[in-house]
């Protein structure tokens, strides 16, 4: 496997544009293994196209992107996800017309073993017994918070290396963002690399072992956690 | 009443034939939100490849019709699959981010290219062939009523064709993967699916269907000639979208619902037979007015 001290992600020099309007400028950050790091921003900061570049779905225009240790810049999103790279996307992204066991099967797509995916689904259900009961209901008909419980599983169920996730407390009511970000926790004290995209400042901090700060497409702050939530910069690029 | 057991025959024959048109319709829609007009030609060309197998197996001295007919259905499918694969390849996907109107005059033109192409260069392309007769043609008569076997053999052909498809949509990865992809094509490419791939492959299924299609028509009237895709391409296409553009179930009932408004017609004007198409275009016309979004709408849920 993977020498422990390659980071699950690393990123340098990275510039991403819509158009002709760049969005990313020059980001650089590393995600090394087996912790949390966040990367805060506001609305309009960046974050979701930095998780758009890293899956290949906006292809950067310069830069590099390394998933522990192979460049991944410029390949198909199915070839990135080959990786070991699992997202969950901001606004769950449920598939509204399959059912909630067929929304969980998509995550374990890669997955040629039927065994495996059986064992992976009862996992899944442990964790969410709620979905356990659901799993013949189409996801489109769920509360948001069901839906998050989905989109979570399906996360897991890839058996990732390393798991994206964006804005997961966006649009849950205080309940569910509390829990989803125990889950998050526990995901981590399993051994995987987590790579949190929030606005959620102080509750992100909270569990993050390092984060980044982005303003305007740029890397304004990074630090440790503790670092962060002393940090100036922070401060202002959220309330300045 | 013989008679209108006869009408029911055709019905359902030829309902089979439309329904297998739509499902490429809505399958290409599903993945792509595509509307491909070629889809009628390749159907020629499928049925032309099915021709020329056919008599190649004869010319070869093989005179076993069962031979002849899985050469004539295998040919056809694998000319048309490819067909319909490398129309998705090299002009459709490069053309995805363009204005849909552009896919459409794309593949409009490709459909005539298509058509031209074989009226110019298949020998003696301009005028109608005989396809050969490869189905028992025995009846089975109960009273005045007579079921002849090749049209029992095409309608059960044609509806395990269906029902295949159902099975492979609802029951394998690959029909999770283009349900995945026809709901939210990034959220599918996200959880690891080629996407490209599973384009290239419902291009290549929904055309090869359409090549069944369109050997079982030339079974069941014995001819084929370089127009026939424009008719039935046309009639597939409506089917497809009184059934509610994007679902399988809607395209395959609209098949079945246009073939029996055509016999409607043709029942109801005996004296005006030849009316029929333009009876069961005109209720379609109205049903569009009526439901805009056809019968079993697939996208109006999702507007909300």
């Amino acid at each position: 496997m993977v020498d422990a001290s390659v980071p699950a992600i690393e990123i340098t020099g990275l510039c991403t544009a819509y158009d002709k309007a760049d969005v990313l400028q020059d980001v650089s950050l590393v995600v090394p293994q087996g912790q949390i790091t966040c990367l805060l921003g506001s609305n309009g900061a960046g974050k979701t196209t930095l998780i758009r570049s890293i899956l290949g779905l906006t292809p950067p225009h310069a830069g590099s992107i390394k998933i522990f240790g192979e460049e991944v810049g410029g390949l198909p999103t199915h070839r990135v996800v080959a990786k070991g790279v699992a997202c969950i996307p901001e606004g769950r992204r449920m598939f509204p017309k399959l059912t909630v066991a067929e929304n969980l099967r998509l995550g374990a797509y890669q997955e040629p073993d039927e065994a495996e995916i059986r064992r992976r689904l009862d996992e899944v259900y442990a964790a969410f017994p709620r979905l356990a009961e659901r799993r013949g209901q189409l996801a489109g008909t769920m509360s948001g918070g069901e839906q998050a419980m989905v989109s979570i599983g399906r996360g897991l169920m890839g058996k990732p290396r390393v798991l994206l996730i964006d804005e997961p407390s966006l649009g849950l009511s205080p309940l569910y963002v509390k829990e989803n970000f125990r889950i998050i926790e526990s995901v981590r004290a399993k051994g995987l690399t987590v790579f949190l995209v929030e606005q959620n400042v102080h509750q992100t901090l909270a569990i993050s072992d390092t984060g980044y700060v982005v303003s305007g497409g740029r890397v304004v702050a990074s630090g440790t956690a503790e670092q962060l939530r002393n940090d100036s910069e922070v401060h202002a690029a959220y309330f300045g | 009443m013989a008679l209108l057991g006869q009408y029911l025959v055709n019905g359902i024959m030829l309902g089979t034939i439309y329904a297998l048109v739509a499902v490429g319709f809505t399958l290409f829609f599903g993945v792509l939100d595509v509307i491909k007009f070629s889809h009628g030609d390749v159907l020629m060309v499928g049925a032309f490849a099915g021709f020329t197998a056919a008599m190649a197996v004869a010319a070869v001295g093989i005179s076993n019709p069962v031979l002849q007919l899985a050469a004539s259905v295998v040919f056809a499918l694998s000319v048309t699959a490819a067909l319909g694969a490398a129309i998705a390849k090299w002009l459709i996907l490069p053309l995805k981010h363009a204005p849909r109107m552009n896919i459409l005059l794309v593949t409009l033109m490709l459909g005539t290219a298509l058509r031209e192409a074989v009226r110019l260069f298949y020998p003696d392309g301009s005028n109608p062939k005989a396809f050969p007769a490869l189905l028992p043609t025995s009846a089975l008569t109960l009273g005045d009523f007579t079921l002849r076997a090749d049209s029992a053999i095409l309608v059960a052909a044609g509806i395990s064709v269906i029902v295949g498809l159902h099975l492979l949509i609802n029951r394998t990865r690959l029909g999770l993967a283009i349900r995945a992809v026809a709901q939210d094509e990034e959220t599918a490419r996200t959880m690891g699916i080629n996407y490209a791939l599973v384009v290239l492959v419902t291009f290549a299924l929904g055309s090869g269907i359409a090549a069944v299609a369109g050997v079982m028509n030339g079974l069941y009237y014995n001819e084929v000639n370089f127009g026939m895709g424009l008719l039935l391409g046309l009639i597939g296409f409506s089917a497809a979208i009184i059934g509610g553009l994007g679902n399988l179930y809607g395209a395959i009932l609209g098949g079945f619902l246009f073939a029996m408004l055509q016999m409607l017609g043709a029942v109801a004007m005996p004296f005006a037979s030849a009316y029929k198409d333009v009876f069961a275009f005109a209720v379609v016309i109205a049903l569009m007015a009526w439901k805009p979004t056809g019968l079993i709408p697939e996208r109006a849920s999702e507007r909300v």
